[in-house]
């Protein structure tokens, strides 16, 4: 069951990615892909490339499925480890969504970031104080750990 | 050797490039470089989530006829690979864990999880850094039950205690990573079914009560652990007190008596120390040798033991509370508890261990130690000395360094 909705979505992804992120299988497991997604350009994470780790849960479509960053990034939803703080990827999960529009929203945080319900509050505090030198870390870490 | 027609997706650009599969990304570049009018140096090229290197074909990254291609404009005259990408190309990879806990105890742990994304949005209450005290855990004195009571309290965790318990591999893992367990064999895995025991471990008001009992009794783990000890290495001289208040409250809460067994042989072999002393040196009367602690320490032969006196002091009173509390208290040792999730890596909060005395106190020795080396402020050298665990040594390394 999984593994057929799996395979749709990556013939899908393949035939027609969203304009800003690609995703697909690491190797031969189905259930483990990786994903980038090329940071908006109206966003200090432009021109970077970020990389994801995804993986489905056997029960895919009807648990979402486990998406965190491999490269660094300064956000306030996003933390050290790369876990993402996003509703649709915990409660707001449901099955009609696809893992296209799970980038497209990961893609929309980055460009709108959620300080109310930070992942880093440290970040998140900078963000909403001194929004500047919140753009001017994110720019120095895209440059980093992404170009 | 065929001709494939590929997109290339940048920004609100689209081109469409013709290439053969066999041609190496290199010549792909190049070849969009034409249309693009971007240097092939400054293109990244991204398909199926990895970035596309020079030096493999286009059939290596199995790229269909049709399908996109993202472009991504970079600055840089290399085009630099990410580290993480590295790992990712090759398929036999797939088999390495991409978390923190790779490598830990083979197979199954399902702790590792909890570096994983699953858990970055829970608001999961993990314990703060004072739940394990000032000296970040090395030793027990500081932990704070309340805050691990109010964590049972959450019902995520709840829950997730409920779903930890009711799988058979965490159950393996549990009795795999704590040799008390180990050593009870089949049985362990008995009592954990049990729902009667899981209750026991899910339940934080039969937790919160089985704390307070300790807490009354002093040492209430160690005290318990004494009679229960008498229980069963003497089982066949029924001891004066201790055996009959374990059975009353076998048979006043009507617990399943396996279960009941099986919690005391835990709560025994934690306490070795303490019971064996009051096991061996006395078995008809286990309390005479708890009311002389100095025949105590004479018989084992251990360094003198701070703890000692007091868990003989509670082992004494523990006959009287316990008798007192039996009708109302569910057969619990808290300790047992602790030893559980202290093998599966979860703060422990023993009140086993747990040390009131003020750190001038605790530390005297030490203190005295550094005063003679030279170091006479007193509140650095005891920031020093909790946050080495009371480690002279380790002590005078933090105050040369200036960290405390």
């Amino acid at each position: 069951m999984s593994s057929k909705r799996i395979t749709k979505e990556l013939s899908d992804m393949g035939r027609d990615p969203p304009t800003s992120c690609s995703a697909g299988p690491v190797g031969d497991d189905l259930y483990h892909w990786q994903a980038s997604i090329m940071g908006p350009p109206d966003s200090p994470y432009a021109g970077g490339v970020f990389f994801l780790s995804i993986h489905f849960p056997t029960d895919y479509p009807f648990k979402p499925p486990k998406i965190s960053f491999t490269t660094k990034i300064y956000h306030p939803n996003i933390n050290a480890n790369g876990n993402i703080c996003l509703d649709i990827l915990k409660d707001q999960w449901s099955p009609a969504l696809t893992l296209s529009k799970v980038l497209l929203s990961i893609c929309s945080l980055l460009t709108d970031a959620n300080p109310d319900d930070p992942l880093v509050p440290e970040i998140a505090h900078i963000y909403k104080t001194d929004r500047p030198k919140y753009e001017a870390t994110a720019r120095e870490w895209t440059k980093k750990y992404a170009v | 050797m065929s001709t494939i027609s590929i997109h290339i997706k940048s920004g609100q650009n689209n081109w469409q490039v013709s290439i053969d599969t066999t041609a190496s990304i290199a010549t792909l570049k190049d070849e969009i470089a034409k249309v693009s009018e971007i240097p092939a140096t400054n293109q990244r090229l991204i398909y199926s989530g990895k970035i596309l290197k020079d030096d493999q074909n286009v059939d290596f990254y199995n790229i269909q006829d049709g399908h996109s291609v993202h472009l991504v404009r970079s600055g840089k005259k290399s085009t630099p690979t990410p580290a993480t990408t590295n790992t990712t190309t090759n398929a036999s990879n797939n088999t390495v864990p991409s978390n923190i806990s790779a490598g830990q105890t083979g197979g199954f742990n399902p702790l590792a999880d909890l570096t994983s994304a699953r858990y970055a949005g829970y608001n999961l209450n993990l314990p703060s850094a004072d739940a394990f005290g000032p000296d970040g855990g090395m030793n027990q004195s500081g932990t704070n039950p309340d805050e691990f009571l109010s964590m049972l309290d959450n019902p995520i965790v709840q829950s997730q205690m409920n779903e930890m318990l009711s799988n058979p591999q965490m159950i393996d893992f549990m009795i795999q990573s704590n040799p008390q367990l180990q050593a009870m064999g089949p049985q362990a895995r008995q009592m954990f079914q049990s729902p009667m025991f899981r209750q026991m471990l899910t339940n934080p008001d039969m937790i919160r009560q089985s704390m307070q009992l300790a807490n009354m009794m002093g040492m209430g783990p160690g005290a318990r652990g004494s009679t229960n000890a008498t229980d069963n290495a003497a089982s066949s001289f029924p001891a004066p007190g201790g055996d009959d208040i374990i059975n009353n409250n076998n048979t006043n809460t009507n617990t399943n008596t396996n279960t009941n067994n099986d919690t005391n042989d835990t709560a025994t072999s934690n306490n070795d120390n303490a019971n064996n002393n009051a096991s061996s040196a006395n078995t008809q009367n286990p309390f005479a040798s708890l009311f002389n602690p100095t025949a105590n320490n004479d018989s084992t032969g251990l360094a003198p033991n701070p703890f000692l006196a007091m868990l003989n002091n509670a082992g004494a009173g523990s006959g009287t509370n316990n008798a007192g509390a039996t009708g109302t208290l569910p057969p619990f040792d808290p300790s047992m508890f602790a030893s559980l999730f202290g093998g599966a890596g979860a703060p422990s909060t023993t009140p086993q261990q747990q040390d009131t005395r003020p750190p001038e106190e605790r530390y005297e020795t030490q203190l005295r130690q550094l005063n003679d080396m030279g170091f006479f402020d007193f509140d650095r050298n005891i920031a020093a000395l909790r946050r080495t665990g009371g480690s002279v040594e380790a002590a005078v390394n933090a105050l040369l360094n200036g960290d405390v």
